[in-house]
């Protein structure tokens, strides 16, 4: 490949174009590519079929396994594109059975995690949880994403009812312990390096990122609060990257909780979250570096 | 054609470990897979399921014996590629096996202007993982994209229709079904080690051509798949005892 002529595909969908920040910074990733006299063209599912005449594609749409983000993924990677997200690392982020799995082999710091089987899904198998983790404790499916499918529960019944309805979907859940903490920490990284850091507050009374209001379908988020990445603690920036090697050498985003002065990671998403104004507040070349890896 | 059994025969495999959901008719030493889910055994692992789908059981039997380091057939990633449709394809063209072009798409337009009429359609959805539609004419193709694509939210997979469309069990890529058919069955199984599935494939002038593949219901299975199913992973537990031996 020319890294002067490259032809980028981003893969996207129509809903990556609603909020505002993200089309700014789609928009930026286009502009940046065209001022390396890079071709980059937006593809939607319309146009897979044209996967070929690239030389690499940048997925932005939601990323899964069963979603067409992975048919994109899976094409471009059997037809030796560069491309990100890579399969691999879909697989792997899109899965936190997976992904913690990997985790506990290579020791990475992370949260106390029971895997549950639904198999296993019975009275004393929930009051030995409950004894390990005390209680609440937080039910993930493993197919999360958005903070969507992570609920805190607190009794057996409620327990019961979130496992239930993950159960419908996956036959293993996730299980951990809870930790509350004003705001997470998002470590963006690219290729084994720290390319952006914030803190993803929590919404005054939640305890997660994003929360549903009750009894609406809307989700209401917590802000972003940028820092320039050398500026983040130095624990922070090697948890987030031993926590990437076990996935791969893309760009991932990694959430970290600092309790008790230690860093645990919650989880490594694949496709992170890119909004102008918001992860490339404090370090403007992060657009340069992602156009500078998918052209090299 | 003889189905190779994949690299374990020369990876220095010494024991199989078989884990199985199903009720095996021969005394063939098997673990159930909630079981083997809970274990740390180190061994080369034959994953029987009649669903190897995506986050169900057989799907994290193959993953928890990768994680452990295990060979294991059929590999986790196997499992997703061979159910989607449009890399299952992929893939299949890579490895020589026989298919017809096809479209993923949404849009009904394109597909008339690709292919005309009729079409297989087969969905790329996260819901729906099994069969598929043919349509002859512009509504029922604007049925099968609405009803496979859930209101037109996902893509489909389509191929032309060119001869008729032939469905069967798979099993160890064994099926009773003519050469052509068979090679196909047999070239899947090398391919992607998926040891109980169906095909979907489409026969014309008398060439084989794959279309499709999706996951088994227990009732499907015969006595004989029973015994079939038995008999290979005896045949495979045999040549890891050979080894030890």
């Amino acid at each position: 490949m020319n890294p002067s002529l490259a032809r980028i595909a981003c893969f996207v969908e129509k809903y990556n174009f609603t909020d505002p920040r993200e089309d700014s910074a789609l928009q930026n990733f286009k502009l940046t590519a065209e001022k390396f006299g890079h071709e980059f063209d937006f593809l939607f599912r319309e146009n897979i079929s044209e996967i070929p005449k690239y030389d690499s594609v940048f997925i932005r749409a939601t990323t899964d396994p069963l979603y067409t983000a992975y048919i994109v993924s899976k094409t471009a990677w059997e037809l030796g594109l560069r491309v990100i997200d890579d399969p691999a690392s879909i697989k792997i982020c899109a899965n936190k059975i997976h992904s913690y799995s990997l985790f506990k082999k290579s020791n990475v710091p992370h949260i106390p995690t029971i895997f549950l089987n639904k198999d296993e899904f019975h009275h004393k198998r929930l009051l030995e949880i409950f004894k390990i983790f005390g209680k609440p404790v937080v039910v993930k499916a493993p197919y999360t994403s958005f903070s969507r499918y992570v609920e805190k529960v607190a009794c057996e019944t409620s327990f019961r009812e979130v496992a239930r309805r993950f159960f419908r979907k996956s036959d293993i859940l996730v299980v951990q312990k809870f930790m509350p903490t004003a705001f997470d920490w998002r470590v963006g990284v690219l290729n084994g390096e720290v390319l952006y850091v914030c803190k993803y507050m929590i919404p005054k009374g939640r305890w997660k990122h994003g929360a549903k209001l009750r009894g609406k379908p809307t989700f209401i988020w917590g802000r972003t609060v940028a820092m320039k990445r050398v500026n983040a603690p130095a624990e922070l920036r090697q948890v987030a990257l031993k926590a990437c090697k076990v996935i791969g050498n893309g760009l991932y985003g990694v959430d970290i909780k600092e309790f008790n002065e230690n860093f645990v990671v919650v989880e490594v998403n694949d496709n992170p979250s890119i909004y102008a104004g918001y992860e490339d507040l404090r370090d403007k070349d992060i657009y340069v570096k992602i156009i500078k890896y998918l052209t090299d | 054609m003889t189905v190779a059994i994949p690299s374990f025969q020369s990876s220095g495999v010494t024991c199989v470990l078989v884990v199985s959901n199903i009720d095996l008719t021969t005394d063939l030493p098997a673990m159930k897979p909630s079981t083997f889910l809970e274990t740390s055994i180190k061994d080369f692992t034959l994953n029987i399921n009649n669903d190897y789908r995506y986050l169900k059981t057989g799907y994290y039997v193959s993953l928890h014996a990768e994680i452990l380091g295990n060979l294991v057939i059929p590999s986790s990633e196997n499992i997703i590629d061979a159910h989607r449709t449009p890399i299952l394809l992929l893939r299949a063209s890579k490895a020589g096996i026989p298919i017809l072009p096809y479209l993923v798409t949404g849009s009904v337009k394109q597909i008339i202007s690709e292919f005309g009429f009729p079409v297989v359609v087969f969905a790329v959805n996260p819901f729906i993982y099994d069969g598929f539609k043919i349509a002859k004419n512009k509504s029922g193709l604007y049925k099968a994209v609405k009803s496979l694509g859930m209101n037109y939210k996902f893509a489909v997979c389509v191929q032309p229709l060119r001869g008729e469309m032939i469905s069967f069990k798979s099993i160890f890529g064994k099926c009773g079904f003519d050469r052509d058919v068979r090679e196909v069955s047999e070239k899947v199984f090398e391919a992607f080690k998926i040891p109980i599935c169906k095909l979907h494939v489409q026969r014309i002038e008398g060439k084989a051509y794959l279309c499709g593949l999706q996951p088994l219901k227990k009732e499907e299975l015969l006595p004989s798949d029973l015994k079939l199913i038995s008999e290979e992973a005896s045949l495979i537990l045999k040549q890891g005892e050979s080894l030890v031996g």
